[in-house]
């Protein structure tokens, strides 16, 4: 089995997984992305949604399991994928169903009657903003500096054609020039630069603070921001070192074939792992802050019922928003505001360094 | 300091944000010399046009309670401890006070409540402390 399709197989589980346990992440303000005040945060609809959800989702995460399991021995790069894809479309279906009940609920019975919808924000997270983690850059850019260094000297040794991807046996093999030897030192680059980029806009991003408890939200949001970004900073390294393990098989430093070349995707799944490990426990304490059992009064502020922006709960666009990237109303993370010129001129610069690097490989003959 | 607005309510933006810092300024929250965020991140962290913030920003520059430089940023002019006063600005201030009590007497509240509910909001300023030779005075009058 080849280290795409195993990779594959293993994420058609674990994705089925993390699918079925984001509402437990999700803030109560926010269940399925649906705002609601804080007083029917815990309605009956919503119990019974969040119940249905979950068992509906774990049905569609054992199907594919079971699926990938049977399909296992064929082995094929792409069928995962599709599993993927299907186990994806399924999820989608569930996260809508539980949405548009809990939608007519609350329209029909008018829950934001009676309160005060407020925006809140906190003036010293501009006038004394968190730092980003610098420091946290270092092993990634260590890592990138070492596959550079080792790239040069090896280079006067390499032979006149290399294989391609993770230069298992079957690779394709392609003219030696600067851009076939060094592609995975471009790679890291291109990798650091955007993940790092995002990081910093992320960083400077507007917070997200619950009007009914804004310093102890605000608190929460900070810790989710640190922990989240200290693990994608980490995961950021991994990828590099998987780059750098790939670029010294390219090198013939060392020859790995077959499913033992999955070891040099090892570092990448670690980082993965630990990103969103760290971001369900973050991200969970957010949700759920300690002390947070109390039942609101009636009096109490509610964020803004803001659901009109968000497309099936999950695409923000917001004209009147000059906001770039918010943070996402299902699990944890943050999203771009489609609405706003500037986030596709992001996605826009994405795109083009995508493409820019594939004519790259094309003018390379990789 | 923490900025609450409600976007969709009567009062325009603008005024619920100047209104904001001039209560902040006025309870010790934001004494003269600290900065506030500028225009656009204030926007930004509202989900408010940067005009509106712009506006707001411009009335309390108007009135003297914000400095905006291009290199210093915008900070608080002047708080409760920075002595009296412009000259004429009482008079203004005091028409508005009256249409605001107005308001309330015609709407029946009886004048103790006016005074009881004067009372509570001068409770939560942060009224400057008197000087030490004043206060030793004022005691041995007493």
């Amino acid at each position: 089995m080849t280290p795409a399709a195993l990779t594959g197989y293993v994420t058609v589980p674990l994705f089925g997984a993390l699918i079925c346990m984001a509402p437990a992440v999700t803030r109560p303000a926010l269940p399925f992305g649906v705002r609601v005040p804080p007083a029917h945060a815990s309605a009956a609809v919503i119990r019974r949604e969040r119940r249905t959800y979950y068992w509906r989702s774990a049905a569609v995460a054992v199907c594919c399991a079971a699926t990938a399991i049977i399909f296992w021995g064929a082995g094929s790069w792409w069928l995962p994928r599709i599993i993927l894809l299907l186990e994806a479309a399924a999820d989608v279906t569930c996260f809508r169903l539980a949405r548009k009940k809990i939608s007519a609920v609350k329209t029909a019975e008018g829950w934001f009657a009676g309160f005060r919808q407020t925006v809140v924000a906190d003036t010293s997270w501009r006038t004394q903003p968190e730092p980003f983690p610098v420091r946290w850059l270092i092993p990634a850019i260590a890592v990138i500096a070492a596959t550079t260094v080792i790239g040069v000297t090896r280079y006067p040794h390499l032979p006149a054609h290399l294989a391609t991807g993770l230069a298992t046996p079957g690779s394709r093999r392609v003219p030696i020039s600067p851009a076939s030897a060094f592609a995975m030192v471009i790679s890291q680059l291109y990798v650091t630069g955007i993940w790092t980029g995002l990081l910093a806009l992320i960083y400077r991003s507007r917070p997200e603070i619950d009007p009914a408890d804004p310093a102890a939200s605000l608190r929460g949001y900070r810790r989710l921001l640190h922990a989240c970004t200290r693990a994608a900073l980490t995961m950021l390294a991994l990828v590099d070192l998987t780059f750098l393990l790939a670029a010294l098989q390219r090198w013939q430093l060392y020859n790995l074939h077959g499913a033992s070349a999955t070891l040099l995707l090892l570092p990448a799944a670690a980082g993965v792992l630990i990103l969103i490990a760290v971001a369900m426990r973050a991200g969970r304490n957010w949700a759920r802050p300690a002390g947070s059992g109390q039942r609101p009064s009636r009096a109490a502020a509610a964020g803004r019922d803001d659901d009109r922006f968000w497309k099936a709960g999950l695409a923000y666009i917001n004209r009147t928003d000059p906001a770039i990237v918010v943070t996402a109303r299902v699990g944890v993370g943050w999203t771009l505001n489609l609405g706003n010129p500037a986030a596709w001129l992001i996605i826009a610069v994405i795109i083009a360094t995508v493409a820019g690097l594939a004519m790259i490989r094309i003018a390379a003959g990789m | 300091m923490l900025l609450s607005i409600e976007p969709d309510g009567p009062v325009p933006i603008y005024q619920q944000v100047r209104d904001r810092i001039v209560e902040a300024i006025a309870d010790g929250q934001l004494p003269a010399g600290s900065g506030l965020p500028a225009t656009r991140q204030l926007a930004v962290d509202l989900g408010i046009n940067f005009h509106t913030v712009n506006k707001a920003y411009d009335l309390l520059r108007q009135e003297g309670l914000l400095r905006i430089g291009r290199k210093s940023g915008t900070v608080v002019q002047r708080d409760a401890a920075s002595g009296p006063p412009q000259p004429g600005w009482e008079q203004d201030w005091a028409g508005r006070l009256r249409t605001l009590l107005a308001e309330a007497t015609a709407q029946g509240l009886p004048a103790d409540d006016i005074i009881r509910h004067c009372q509570a909001a001068l409770s939560g300023f942060a009224f400057p402390a008197a000087p030490a030779g004043a206060g030793a005075a004022e005691g041995a009058r007493a």
